[in-house]
């Protein structure tokens, strides 16, 4: 009953989202605590990746359960957290370190932002579920 | 999201700890004796930062000051006779020796360890926001 209330929303998604950018926010302070270790590569968590992961995951979601293969969504969370991948496509500098801080920092903007977006939808979708459930405006 | 918070400050320390060595080395720009009271140039200190995977989480490593080396480079020798620390005798006699280093490095590399404190202090400025727009959701 409770899942059913809450899979019509987008309250799932909307978890996942805030999920994946507090880890990736977790990486990128990671790389900024380490821009002057001499030889550290930085590290990232692909958006694209998790956004087409999410996708799948949504897509079955929709789709009726298969009986023959059970747990489906049991190793969702678990794809949809990708490892955290080094990026060898950026300017290498004399101390074998490549990180920007420029870029680093408005990815960290970016990602706060989706955070922070994903965070108020949900709460609007809390209202609007709380409106239902006590029937009056 | 604390280790995020751990990662940020394990930045502040060791850009701190960066930010002394820097300091002692420009303090002592003209010193000539050693703790013992002996006549030697001051060597400059140097950090070495290390990443320190026991402060991350999720593959994101924190970082550590893995030791302050002191530099083994030859020192100025500046040729004042009537010096107290002036060498008494050999090929140096007569001079002194000072430390050798740039002020402009230092000063410079100074610059970069408060830049690079600032980052982590804006990292956990937004860290600090994302915690508290998570916790709203309770309210």
């Amino acid at each position: 009953m409770l899942t059913n209330l809450f899979s019509s929303t987008t309250i799932p998604v909307l978890e996942e989202v805030a999920k994946f950018s507090q880890i990736r926010h977790t990486t990128l302070a990671g790389n900024i605590a380490n821009l002057d270790t001499p030889g550290y590569k930085f590290r990232d968590l692909s958006v694209d990746e998790f956004e087409t992961r999410l996708q799948e995951a949504i897509e079955a979601s929709r789709r009726p359960p298969d009986p023959y293969t059970p747990n489906q969504n049991a190793s969702s969370e678990e794809r949809l957290h990708a490892f955290v991948a080094k990026k060898p496509h950026t300017i290498l500098y004399h101390d074998k370190s490549n990180v920007e801080l420029e870029q680093q920092v408005a990815q960290m903007v970016k990602n706060h932002m989706q955070h922070n977006l994903a965070l108020t939808v949900m709460n609007q979708q809390f209202a609007l579920l709380k409106t239902a459930i006590s029937g009056q405006l | 999201m604390f280790p995020a918070l751990d990662i940020s400050t394990s930045g502040l320390a060791a850009q701190r700890i960066r930010m002394n060595a820097q300091s002692s080395n420009i303090a002592n720009i003209s010193t000539t004796h050693n703790e013992q009271g002996e006549p030697e140039a001051y060597q400059p200190r140097f950090v070495i930062f290390q990443t320190d995977e026991e402060v991350g989480a999720y593959g994101a490593p924190g970082v550590r000051v893995s030791s302050v080396e002191v530099s083994d480079v030859e020192p100025i020798w500046r040729y004042e006779p009537h010096h107290p620390d002036a060498v008494k005798e050999g090929e140096y006699a007569g001079y002194v020796a000072y430390p050798n280093f740039n002020m402009m490095t230092e000063f410079t590399d100074a610059m970069e360890a408060a830049r690079a404190y600032e980052a982590n202090l804006g990292v956990i400025d937004i860290t600090k926001d994302m915690q508290t727009q998570t916790l709203r959701i309770l309210a």
